[in-house]
């Protein structure tokens, strides 16, 4: 080994240093004993200097070359060294005579077992590689903090072990989990609402099996019990053979906008109702208002034509039953007007047997007339949050037309009875009645001023007062009849 | 009008009673020339016009209303669309109606067998013309065909 001596050249001595004297590395030497400080002429270079351009001493290397930050650093190193540890590389920073302090991994070699107190070191520039991995941490740190805020997680499935999902940081901060514990596929898929571990466990099998790329939104129950909705996605890795070698997915956050968009759909569908309830409404002023109006004026220019008391009599008569026709009417509009004031009303539990056995007793007349059979059955559900009022009009609008569209063939038989059905109640209404020609008359049922029948009293407004308190609770009604059979409503209570 | 001119066969197709009492006293203030029966639905008018086999007993004239029980007025032109071929007789079919809903114009005046939709309530002055109407071509029907 061969170090320069006060600047002069080794000349042609084939030594170590010239391997190691490449323009990113070189040596040094230190004696602890003679503080005595040799540096390859590789070193002088790699520093960007001349050699004995600077001294070789350890005042200046402390000093001058060792950024002050790295100091204990150095030390620490070359401390070990002399306690015969083994030393790991590290990084230090040294002032170049151009570009300003650059990176440098600093080896440190144990001292040779016979020991004179020579310490060797070796220094090779990294400042590209340390720059690169700095500016990659900075982007690696960007890149995890857009995933945190965006809150967005992925996972990964191995086809070949479908039970294992590898799982990013962010996907256990959205799940509230706080150790990074392995958790399985399935106990992934388990913390969402049942409805959604189904589908999802069914989308992740048709990915893997057939390649079937799925993007669907599941409403997770967190470890902390919030619920939240997530965007789930999955893209199945295939290769040359069309097969799956890996299912990439992500989960994200996207519950502030599935709110929103849930609430709007709402508020569109409530428009949609009020907005069709208004355009019953405008029907029911120009035709029916419009028909008595009409009416009216036609009996009024007709008593003006005449002089005959007898027929002016008769004319008087006419107006008298128009205007009562009138009347009725302006009553029809604001019993429409009322379902749309009553709907702010507070809801309450409404027993339906009890309010039932109400309804049944106060049209008992009715029902004992006909010789009618009224039974129930509400068993399935016995009680009901609703507003009182529409369940006891729907009630009697349905028992009222049961009795009044009787077959006079059979004996009467009117049942009425709840259903459980998943998350709905359903109220069924039967009877064995005349029936309704649903095919002439399907969509006409629930209209208003429909009437079906040549009966006297068909008024043609029970039902559509029926729909649209039933609509206006969010539920629906359908009917099924067949002439001269039966007819039997089905409503969606919740 | 002349009493001796030959009367128009009119039906009211109509379920409001005061209309159709209100109508018929217009006529006859009117002096309309006519012989007129009721039908208060569609139904009972399109089972009389297809049990009738004898073309004297066809109506001239139908005025009809939309809104009816049973039949209304657009299911009675379905029908009357179909048997119209087979009757020995042109009738006339005015849409009568108190609807100012332009839906039901627009569809009322896409029937090609309506002859024109005439609003509620009816004017004495165009009862007289579409009797006038009617009256003309009873009249040629009469010179041509004698009958």
């Amino acid at each position: 080994m061969s170090f320069t001596e006060k600047g002069t050249s080794p000349g042609n001595n084939v030594s170590p240093a010239r391997l190691t004297d490449d323009p990113d590395a070189c040596i040094w030497e230190y004696n602890s004993i003679t503080k005595e400080v040799k540096w390859s002429a590789g070193f002088y270079n790699i520093l960007g200097y001349h050699p004995n351009e600077i001294e070789s001493s350890a005042q200046v290397f402390f000093e001058h070359l060792l950024y002050y930050q790295d100091k204990h650093v150095f030390l620490d190193a070359l401390y070990q060294s002399r306690l015969n540890q083994q030393v790991a590389p590290v990084p230090i920073r040294l002032l170049t005579k151009n570009n300003g302090y650059q990176w440098f991994e600093s080896r440190i070699k144990n001292p040779e077992n016979s020991y004179n107190g020579t310490i060797h070191g070796l220094l090779v520039n990294i400042n590209i590689y340390k720059q690169e991995s700095i500016t990659f941490a900075d982007k690696q740190f960007m890149h995890d903090e857009a995933f945190r805020i965006a809150r967005l997680g992925s996972w990964e499935i191995n086809p070949l072990k479908p039970g294992v999902i590898a799982l990013s940081n962010q996907v256990y901060d959205i799940y509230d989990i706080q150790s990074r514990l392995e958790i399985s596929a399935e106990e992934f898929i388990s913390f969402f609402e049942p409805s959604y571990r189904v589908v999802l466990q069914q989308a992740i099998d048709h990915a893997i099996k057939l390649c079937r790329p799925f993007d669907t939104e599941a409403l997770l129950r967190t470890a902390k019990n919030n619920l939240l909705w997530l965007k789930v996605k999955g893209i199945p890795v295939i290769d040359n053979y069309g097969h799956c070698i890996t299912l990439k997915g992500i989960i994200q956050d996207i519950d502030n906008e599935k709110r929103k968009q849930l609430k709007l759909e709402q508020s569109v569908n409530l428009l949609t109702d009020q907005n069709r309830r208004l355009q019953n409404f405008a029907y029911i002023v120009s035709h029916n208002l419009r028909s008595h109006t009409g009416n009216l004026q036609f009996m009024v220019n007709l008593f003006e034509q005449t002089d005959e008391e007898e027929e002016r009599i008769e004319i008087f008569s006419y107006l008298k039953t128009i205007s009562d026709s009138l009347n009725l009417t302006i009553e029809h509009l604001n019993e429409i007007v009322k379902i749309q004031t009553e709907i702010t009303n507070e809801r309450s539990v409404v027993e339906l047997e009890k309010l039932f056995k109400s309804v049944r007793s106060a049209l008992k007349n009715n029902i004992e007339s006909i010789n009618a059979i009224v039974e129930y059955d509400f068993s399935q559900c016995t009680e009901i949050n609703y507003i009182p009022a529409y369940m006891e009009s729907i009630f009697q609008n349905l028992l009222t037309n049961s009795l009044k569209y009787y077959s006079p063939g059979r004996q009467p038989i009117i049942q009425c009875y709840t259903l459980r059905e998943g998350n709905h109640i359903y109220l069924i209404f039967e009877d064995n009645g005349l029936g309704i020609d649903l095919n002439r008359h399907g969509d006409k049922v629930f209209g208003m001023y429909k009437t079906f029948h040549q009966n006297t009293d068909a008024k043609g407004i029970g039902l559509f007062i029926t729909r649209n308190q039933i609509e206006a609770l969010g539920g629906s009604i359908t009917v099924e009849s067949t002439v001269n059979v039966g007819t039997k409503f089905t409503i969606r209570l919740v | 009008m002349m009493e001796e001119e030959h009367p128009i066969s009119t039906w009211i197709v109509d379920d409001d009673p005061i209309y159709v009492y209100g109508i018929r006293k217009l006529m006859s203030f009117r002096g309309a020339n006519a012989l007129v029966s009721h039908f208060p639905n569609g139904q009972e008018a399109i089972s009389q016009l297809k049990n009738l086999s004898d073309e004297y007993q066809l109506p001239d004239m139908i005025l009809l209303d939309i809104n009816m029980p049973t039949m209304d007025g657009w299911e009675f032109m379905n029908e009357f669309a179909e048997i119209r071929p087979r009757l020995g007789k042109e009738i006339t079919v005015y849409m009568v109606s108190s609807s100012v809903d332009l839906n039901d114009i627009h569809r009322a005046k896409n029937i090609p067998e309506v002859t024109d939709y005439i609003f509620k309530p009816v004017k004495g002055t165009h009862l007289t013309e579409i009797f006038n109407i009617a009256q003309n071509r009873v009249n040629e029907r009469l010179k041509k065909y004698g009958t």
